[in-house]
């Protein structure tokens, strides 16, 4: 929500990309020659995302084989169900536990490494959520337009101002007393707060493509709504998501970790979840055990950093007017109400 | 041109803000006092707590939170001696009209006491303040306490309660907030009276209440009771989280910290300079509660035999020593230690230590395939956040043996109370904070359970005929040693087959600076934490 | 001259309009999700004390089994008459609530925006203005990783380094106790109710609480606001107007001051609006980290309480807030920049 709601006016891509379909191996290479013609900086930061993301995803998939130990092992050895070399309680990092221990005397380090599947599986579900509810609803809503566009616009708007948090919390309380508090009431909790990004998004795109030539000539040659939204309007306007895809998935693990911080996210006994270590570890950092809280909230600013670097260079490399060698442009500053009604 | 004039608006609208921000915040202007409060550092004591307040009429409020300064505000007709746990008078001496047979309560007032108003402590006062509680049953309220009061009247200077049935037990009634004395004059008979509005008369007066925040609570000039002020201003501080009790009581910023702090925060205390952790005796306690409706087991003797096993299995040392750094003491029975008729009736049936053997040989015995797959429920926010931790213990604890597979699952409150008495947990925790000091308040809410109308409170079908004919009498007994003698029968029956499985037994933790004075004597089974013993080396 | 002024009024009635449709349906929202989630007040309070036949008796006394029609009727005029009930779970008026614990809340999110704008303010025109030197590297990073930390997890840094460790600031709450009890509240702003009885002694003590919830709420928002700006920054760089002032020969330092980083600054103001809603939820989470009596710090143990009658009053008043911030923005945006009526 914050960098997409912070950023220029209707988030970018379209505009540059709009050029109608094209093969598929063309459109891929025009979509990939900005990052890959990027330079200086802009490329630097955006591999460093890159890379950050890359790292965070090769831990999620792997973390069995990578993890020291599993997220909730609390013993070296489990003989036949006996425990045997139980590891110490809140123990400092040491060669056995890399990141020490926690109160209920399991690793740090395997918790952290745990957390970023937790975390993996929870954001890419809700983002897959929230696109697949947005994304048709932004278009449909932008291409008919008229009440089932105003009533729709009128519910997202209200959503959408809503503090993004409290929605979270309020749905996944009551979530948790309906389904329970697993992965997937985390995902539809955030889920809900990114539906109306991508429903704007995507519905000022379709806008503003709705009314170029080639819809027109397709539109006048009798294709079917379906066949017009399927085939040239969404093909166009997709190329706009990841950017905000990425944003949102920064975001969405921000969201995450608040909730599990309040104790609204994913079931403890369920996953190892960053966000409930940090809040576990408040109490531990008067003791003097910094080690249980300060690993976790690191990986949560890496990863959410790394997204963020990612989304941003992207930004960077698809918007026009960023683009150090972009074509000279005065943009309009940020507008808030106009942009809302079809224009 | 166009810039400059943007510009221009711009700077009007900050401005016009800005002024608009000040305007809100010149509103009435109070006397400048700037004397401050500061002056009587010395004897004035600050106590942090992450408890709440309910409310402060006592008609109002059922809780810890609520009755801490209730107890303080106002006056009882019994209480419970510092350290002791049987009732003693306060504003008034009692007795039963005839002991064997206690149905009839009466109570007459000492003379001179007084509320803070001035106005004089009556009978009528007193007969008005219980009927008050059940006329308005407010939803927080504590008119349940008084179920078994089926009148209450004055005449003269005596108060006079008619139960419903013999109840021994009606004295301790008495000693709770529930029998806080309420000026009739100020307390309206049909609602509660704003909290920031009640008067009382105990050893203090509320001074200042900002809900949530704080309260401060000044000596009451008309007090007429026997107990003597160690201070001369005590302020509660409401906390939300422990962390800040943790850290205001290590800088000094409150002088006592009392409720909740988890069992690391309290060995953080440990060895502080400055600070000193005091222990007392507690009566709260948490145990595992089956619904013999849905637990595991395909037949009676089975469900009989899982329970049992778990009984063996459980190892209570190692919860109290790895989960509580022993801040709490293992429990061997439904009945805590400290209280009256009390035996360790688990530890003399099942062993000190856990016996994976004698589980297994229970649970074959009843044809029960081992390992079974079992699911535990806990709560993760009501009963302190390290049942997390404790239920991981137990987890591990039964896994350990290999006769069981153990799955734990949680719920926040809220939906956790609600689905426990609909049959929607097999095994799960629960924990139980004493209403006053005595034998009974763990054994009746727990054990009568044949009437459908009036199940136990976790709803779990427990049924005992010979039980609940044990706690009839129990209760119409007055004798203490008979008394003792059939709580020794129900714990017996409680753990030959066991419905609750007790865990441990917590005490009282208070962190308090090193020149705080009184604590440990406030600390008794009565959880009565009296502000007036409270003072300063 | 008329005209634009008639165009200002029809565009602020249109905007009215929309409003209140809207506003009813966050309350809508608002209820719908309070009575889906399990469980209620008296359950939640007394739940595992009573028998479920005593607690029936109560919830039957609080109208909590009326049909939900009746109970959502009454909810609407309650917040209509501007009465929004007294708690159940603490017999508090809410109104109380909304005055107490808000201006706590103000207080400090006021405290966050003006650290906000000092530190992101700066920050964003030094690094739009040296793009890609070091100083738009480290400031970049800076808004990358203050975005990226969770507001909890900054706070728990913050309370570990400058309270636990150095001793420099108090960690928690809004003032040290004595200096409450001699305060006497006018406007629950403490530090206005100091200066407003004259007790300058109790400021210092006020402003040295303030100090790290305010910091650490500051920079969650800095980080927008310094990507914000330095975009614009260099944006307006590259308009025509500043190309035409290059090309009369302007020297270059006054071209940047007088009219790139001006117009920088006009989007700010939707930025601070757009941010209320981020504010907000970040305020939830540093009152909780601090134990500062904010509205959000009660939120939460109101929402656990399932106390309907206060997160309902709450809620509305956030929702309220929001709206009534947005409304004032696209006011002062139309106001200030005419283009945007005319949309």
């Amino acid at each position: 929500m914050t960098i997409a709601g912070s950023l220029p006016s209707p988030p970018t891509g379209a505009e540059v990309l709009s050029g109608g379909p094209g093969g598929r191996r063309g459109r891929a290479r025009r979509m990939l020659a900005p990052v890959l013609s990027a330079h200086g900086l802009q490329r630097w930061l955006l591999w460093a995302g890159i890379a950050l993301v890359l790292l965070f995803v090769v831990l999620a998939i792997f973390a069995p084989l990578i993890s020291p130990y599993g997220w909730n092992q609390y013993c070296a050895h489990l003989v036949r169900g006996a425990c045997e070399g139980r590891f110490t309680r809140q123990g400092r990092p040491s060669g056995a536990h890399w990141f020490g221990t926690t109160v209920q005397a399991e690793d740090v380090l395997a918790r952290v490494i745990y957390g970023a599947r937790t975390a993996m599986e929870v954001v890419v579900l809700a983002v897959l959520f929230s696109t697949c509810v947005g994304i048709p609803l932004g278009l449909v809503s932008g291409y008919f337009g008229g009440t089932l566009d105003r009533v729709l616009v009128l519910i997202m708007d209200a959503l959408f101002a809503f503090p993004y948090l409290l929605l979270a919390i309020v749905i996944a309380f009551v979530l948790q007393g309906g389904i329970g508090g697993g992965v997937l009431t985390a995902a539809v909790a955030i889920m809900a707060v990114y539906v109306p990004q991508y429903f704007r998004v995507v519905r000022n795109s379709v806008i503003s493509v709705r009314e170029e030539n080639y819809v027109e000539a397709a539109r006048t040659l009798g294709a079917r709504p379906r066949t017009i939204l399927g085939r040239y309007v969404f093909v166009n306007v997709i190329q706009t998501v990841p950017v905000v895809a990425s944003l949102n998935a920064a975001d969405a693990i921000l969201t995450l970790a608040a909730l599990s911080f309040l104790g609204v996210g994913v079931d403890p006994t369920a996953a190892a979840q960053w966000g409930y270590d940090v809040s576990r570890a408040l109490s531990d950092a008067q003791a003097g055990y910094w080690w249980t809280g300060l690993y976790p909230g690191l990986a949560i600013i890496l990863l959410v950093g790394g997204l963020t670097l990612l989304g941003e260079g992207l930004n960077d490399v698809y918007n026009p007017v960023l683009r150090r060698r972009g074509i000279r442009r005065v943009v309009l500053p940020a507008r808030t109400w106009d942009d809302r009604a079809p224009q | 041109m166009r810039q400059r004039g943007r510009m221009i608006r711009l700077i009007a609208l900050g401005t016009g803000l800005a002024v608009v921000i000040a305007a809100c915040g010149s509103g009435k202007k109070a006397p400048s006092t700037s004397a401050s409060a500061k002056s009587g550092a010395t004897a004035s004591v600050v106590m942090g707590t992450t408890d709440r307040v309910v409310a402060l009429d006592p008609a109002g409020s059922y809780d810890l939170g609520s009755w801490t300064p209730i107890y303080n505000i106002y006056q009882l007709l019994l209480k419970i001696p510092p350290g002791g746990n049987t009732p003693v008078p306060d504003a008034a001496t009692c007795a039963w009209q005839n002991p064997s047979n206690p149905v009839v309560y009466m109570c007459t007032m000492k003379a001179g006491q007084k509320f803070s108003n001035g106005d004089p402590v009556t009978a009528q006062d007193a007969a008005y303040s219980f009927q008050r509680i059940v006329t308005i049953k407010a939803s927080n309220g504590p008119s349940s306490l008084l179920s078994s009061m089926k009148s209450v009247t004055a005449s003269g200077n005596t108060v006079t309660f008619t139960l419903t049935a013999p109840n021994a037990v009606w004295p301790y009634v008495l000693t709770t907030g529930a029998g806080a004395l309420v000026d009739q004059k100020v307390f309206p008979a049909d609602k509660l009276l704003p909290d920031s509005q009640v008067i009382g008369s105990g050893p203090y007066k509320l001074a200042k209440y900002v809900p949530n925040q704080l309260a401060e609570f000044l000596p009451n000039p008309n007090y007429g009771g026997d107990d003597k002020l160690s201070n001369k201003e005590f302020i509660i501080r409401y906390e939300q989280n422990a962390d800040t009790l943790v850290s205001d009581v290590s800088s000094g910023a409150i002088n006592v910290a009392y409720r909740d702090m988890s069992p690391t925060q309290i060995k953080s205390l440990q060895g502080k300079s400055g600070v000193q952790i005091v222990y007392g005796h507690g009566t709260e306690i948490r145990y595992l509660n089956f619904n013999y409706n849905v637990m595991p087991g395909s037949n009676t003797a089975q469900k009989s035999a899982i329970r049992q096993a778990i009984a063996y299995l459980i190892n209570r040392q190692d919860i109290a020593t790895n989960v509580y750094n022993n801040t709490v003491k293992p429990l061997y029975s439904m009945i805590p230690q400290g209280l009256a008729g009390h035996t360790d009736s688990f530890k003399q049936m099942y062993g000190a230590s856990p016996n994976p053997a004698k589980a297994k040989a229970a649970l074959q015995a009843a044809g029960v395939q081992t390992p079974l797959a079992i699911t535990l429920w806990y709560n993760t926010n009501h009963y302190g956040e390290a049942s997390a931790d404790e239920y991981t213990e137990i987890q591990r604890q039964l896994g350990a043996s290999g006769l069981f597979k153990v799955t734990l699952q949680s719920a926040e409150w809220s939906t956790y109370n609600v689905a426990i008495t609909k049959d929607e947990y097999g095994i799960g925790q629960l924990g139980w904070f004493p209403d006053y000091p005595n034998a009974d308040d763990y054994t009746a809410p727990f054990y009568i359970d044949c009437s459908a109308a009036t199940p136990n409170f976790p709803n779990n079908h427990y049924c005992n005929p010979a039980m609940e004919k044990l706690i009839a009498q129990e209760e119409a007994t007055t004798d203490q040693a008979k008394r003792n003698a059939i709580f020794a029968q129900i714990q017996t029956i409680a753990a030959q087959d066991p419905v609750y499985i007790p865990v441990w037994q917590g005490g009282q933790v208070a962190a308090v600076g090193s020149n705080v004075t009184g604590v440990p004597s406030t600390f008794d089974p009565s959880y009565t934490f009296r502000f007036w013993l409270i003072g300063k080396k | 001259m008329s005209s634009s002024t008639g165009s200002l009024r029809r565009y602020l009635v249109t905007r009215l309009a929309l409003v209140i449709p809207m506003v009813l349906l966050l309350l809508t929202f608002v209820f719908g999700l309070m009575r889906v989630a399990p469980g209620n007040p008296i359950q939640a309070a007394l739940g595992g004390h009573l028998s479920p036949a005593q607690l029936h008796v109560r919830m039957h006394a609080a109208g909590y089994d009326k049909p939900v029609v009746v109970q959502y009727g009454e909810y609407l005029r309650q917040v209509f008459t501007g009465n929004f009930g007294t708690t159940i779970t603490d017999s508090r008026p809410v109104s109380q609530i909304i005055t107490q614990n808000g201006a706590a809340t103000l207080e400090l999110t006021v405290a966050a925006l003006f650290v906000a704008l000092l530190v992101g303010v700066p920050l964003g025109m030094l690094a739009g203005r040296m793009r890609d030197s070091w100083v738009d590297v480290s400031a970049r990073s800076f808004g990358i990783v203050v975005y990226a930390a969770p507001v909890f997890f900054l706070g728990f840094l913050a309370r570990l380094v400058f309270s636990t460790y150095l001793g420099w600031l108090p960690s928690s709450s809004q003032a040290s106790v004595l200096v409450q009890a001699d305060l006497i509240p006018h406007s629950n702003i403490l530090i206005l109710d100091a200066m407003i009885d004259g007790k300058w002694g109790d400021l210092p003590d006020l402003v040295r609480h303030l100090t790290l919830p305010a910091i650490t709420l500051g920079l969650l928002l800095a980080g927008v606001f310094v990507r914000l700006i330095r975009v614009n920054v260099i944006q307006t760089l590259r308009a025509d107007y500043i190309e035409a002032a290059r090309a009369r020969g302007v020297r270059e330092s006054r071209v940047v001051v007088r009219h790139a980083f001006r117009n920088a600054l006009v989007p700010v103001i939707t930025v601070v609006g757009l941010q209320v809603a981020l504010l907000l939820s970040g305020a939830v989470l540093t009152e909780a980290t601090f134990n500062w009596p904010g509205i959000g710090n009660e939120l939460v143990f109101y929402l656990n309480s399932r106390d309907y009658t206060a997160v309902q009053g709450i809620i509305t008043v956030f929702a309220l807030v929001v709206v009534a911030v947005s409304l004032l923005i696209d006011i002062a945006n139309a106001w200030i920049d005419p283009r945007i009526r005319y949309s």
